[in-house]
């Protein structure tokens, strides 16, 4: 049997959770927002390398302005973690490194990629601004609508918990 | 027979699920989905593979709001996993409608937080730029001094020289459009002061009738120039001597008139001055000012008053001048607003109400009527000797222009410094009757040099007096001189009269 894993994409509402795991399983976008409630979960086979696939479950939360609300049972289990901000949307990253201190308390020892979102709304100056502020290294610079950096997203996370296991 | 009811009135939303240890369905009521028994349950939907987790953790889990997708129907459920001894017993929850008409509320909330969050920040987004706009027009307005006193100057020199008349009237156009570029640096520079609160009221009694005396003698020839009529009325109740600030209602009202001229082509312009209310000491006046130009039409009435923007009229755009922003920002620093009524292709009207309390008693008014005369250039008063004056000016330019215009008087002997440590050799080796010092110098400024020159010992090198140039016009920094030292402080650009006029009456 392939080996699965757990991936749950976290963060505040409206940052795009819905609309990067929609680009990666089906290649497609949406400018409308539909809100998601409780959580929406999908499937999706990759090849890391030749003979070595893995299916990554992907578990689409709840969007949240409070972090620490997040239900335990949705983490249970879980292998991987995506934290996804808004980078034209200060109030998603004002307390980024509260909010990741969170998380990692309630998943310790579990990989965390944080990702901005949405970098085809702003210039690269102010993208670099926004990073500058932030304490936290941010692993990705993702757009969900034109798709930039979002397999390599997750590949990379995928890589990262097939070589770990 | 009433556990049939029952159930079908308590459980239909309910169904449980029995599997074993690897997944596989054991049981199920299928009251809500029909699964396969004898299969194993990660293949009816992926949620189900993350139970494994459950097995380990022996103790029941509450889930919410899974999504489940089940042949066309989808269903929103909570599932309660619990471990039993066959493996896990999972109880499906149907709430789907719940979920649904949360999922609205929530839409509607999160939309309208977020639309919030983005007007806000487009709203500092354009303050910012409104703020970075300003300042570097300041600056650009500042920078531009220099070059236009330099301008002014030669023009001035220029025309004390034989010319022919073809030339004296390309230099009266060269004369215009210099005034024009100067008037329109002084208004740039008025609204930044403006803007920044550093301009300030200041009141003091003026006789209002005379005021508007001057405003006919100044646009009946205006406007006849361009073949308008140009009349004012006012009411012969209104007291003749007022209390306010006679220089800023005089840049109201002329950039009112002013601007009726320039967007009239045929008719008249009417200047009015009605009484509202006169009570105790008290006088509310309306000022209005009528013309018959163009009109303005419903989209651009908000537009005319905004600083630098454009207006479209008859398909061309037209800078609007900053006139009547300046009218209105001068009116709120008076606790009035600027009003107005248009019509397209008719003309406008632009009114506001001011008041001024009024003396009850007054001896005369002789005072004010003398301060009105113009005082001529004279030097009569002066000595026969040349005086000599040191120039200190780092900007060639201004600096030979400057030069030219005391050298045309022949009264003085002029020496010439660009720096701060040469001034004060030079003083302390010659005798000047007057230092002409720009304010902004290399290395040190004019106001330390002034400082500098006070300190000395000597009463004759102390007490020279300093005449400061700058293209600064803020009172802070005109303030700022005048406390190191200076007797005053000339602001560019200048004309040529004023800096003689200043200078006769220092050395007197
Ligand atoms: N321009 C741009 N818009 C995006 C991007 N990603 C998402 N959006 C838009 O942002 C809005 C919200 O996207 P979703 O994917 O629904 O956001 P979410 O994080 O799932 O929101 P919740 O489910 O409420 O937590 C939608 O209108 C998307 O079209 C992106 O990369 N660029
Ligand atoms: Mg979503």
């Amino acid at each position: 049997m392939q080996k699965s894993k757990k991936i749950v994409v976290l963060g505040h509402f409206g940052v795009g959770k819905t609309s990067l795991i929609r680009r990666f399983v089906t290649d497609t976008f949406s400018d409308n927002y539909k809100v998601t409630i409780g959580v929406h979960i999908t499937k999706k086979v990759v090849e890391i390398s030749v003979e070595n696939e893995v299916s990554l479950i992907l578990w689409d939360l709840e969007g949240t302005d409070d972090i620490a609300t997040i239900r335990n049972s949705y983490l249970l289990g879980t292998h991987g973690a995506v934290f996804v901000f808004d980078v034209s949307r200060p109030s998603t990253f004002e307390h980024l490194k509260d909010d990741l201190k969170i998380i990692s308390d309630k998943m310790p020892k579990v990989p965390l990629m944080v990702v901005g979102n949405k970098s085809d709304l702003v210039t690269e100056s102010e993208l670099k601004e926004v990073l500058d502020e932030q304490e936290i290294s941010v692993d990705f610079l993702t757009s969900a609508k034109t798709g930039k950096e979002v397999n390599t997203l997750f590949l990379k996370l995928a890589t990262l918990l097939t070589t770990d296991a | 027979m009433l556990d049939t009811y029952q159930k079908k009135y308590t459980n239909n939303n309910r169904q449980f699920v029995l599997i074993d240890k690897t997944g596989i369905v054991l049981e199920s009521d299928q009251t809500l989905m029909k699964i396969a028994f004898g299969h194993s349950i990660f293949e009816l939907h992926p949620f189900f593979e993350s139970l494994t987790s459950v097995f380990e953790s022996k103790e029941e889990v509450n889930f919410y709001g899974i999504h489940i997708p089940f042949e066309d129907q989808l269903f929103i459920v909570d599932i309660k996993a619990a471990p039993v001894k066959e493996g896990l017993l999972l109880i499906l929850k149907d709430l789907t409608e719940h979920y649904n008409s949360y999922q609205k509320i929530t839409q509607t909330r999160n939309e309208s937080v977020i639309k919030t969050e983005l007007t806000v920040l487009k709203n500092q987004e354009l303050a910012e730029r409104e703020r970075f706009k300003n300042s570097f027009i300041q600056n650009f307005s500042h920078e531009l001094r220099n070059p236009l006193t330099s301008i002014m100057a030669i023009i001035e020199i220029l025309g004390d020289t034989e010319m022919t008349n073809e030339q004296l009237q390309m230099l009266d156009f060269l004369k215009e459009s210099n005034t024009n570029l100067r008037l329109m640096l002084e208004d740039t520079l008025s609204i930044g002061m403006i803007d920044a609160g550093q301009l300030q009221i200041q009141k003091g009694v003026f006789d209002l009738h005379k005021f508007f005396e001057l405003l006919i003698f100044t646009y009946k020839a205006k406007a006849k120039e361009k073949g308008l009529k140009f009349d004012c009325l006012w009411d012969e109740k209104i007291p003749k001597l007022v209390e306010g600030d006679r220089l800023r209602l005089y840049q109201i009202v002329t950039n009112l008139i002013d601007n009726a001229l320039k967007y009239t082509e045929q008719g008249s312009i009417q200047f009015d001055v009605k009484l509202n209310q006169k009570r105790a000491n008290i006088v509310n006046l309306r000022f209005e000012v009528t013309d018959t130009g163009v009109g303005i039409s419903e989209e651009n009435k908000d537009a005319i008053f905004e600083s630098f923007r454009q207006v479209k009229s008859n398909g061309t755009t037209k800078g609007v001048g900053l006139g009547l922003t300046i009218a209105k920002k001068l009116l709120l620093l008076m606790n009035s607003t600027i009003k107005m009524q248009s019509t397209l292709g008719e003309g406008s009207k632009f009114y506001f109400d001011l008041s001024f309390e009024y003396p009850l008693f007054t001896d005369s008014n002789s005072e004010l009527s003398s301060k009105a005369r113009r005082p001529k250039i004279e030097a009569k008063h002066l000595d026969q000797k040349k005086y000599k004056i040191l120039l200190v000016e780092d900007d060639t330019y201004v600096q030979t222009t400057l030069f030219k215009i005391l050298l045309n008087t022949n009264r003085f002997k002029i020496d010439l410094a660009y720096d701060g440590a040469l001034v004060l050799q030079e003083v302390v080796t010659n005798n000047y009757d007057l230092i002409l010092m720009d304010v902004n110098l290399p290395n040190l400024d004019g106001n330390q040099i002034t400082r500098l020159i006070r300190d000395f010992p000597f009463k004759n090198i102390k007490n020279t007096p300093i005449i400061g140039i700058t293209a600064n016009a803020y009172e802070e920094s005109i303030a700022e001189c005048l406390k190191a030292g200076m007797q005053k402080v000339l602001t560019k650009p200048f004309e040529k009269d004023d800096l003689l006029k200043l200078i006769y009456k220092i050395l007197k």
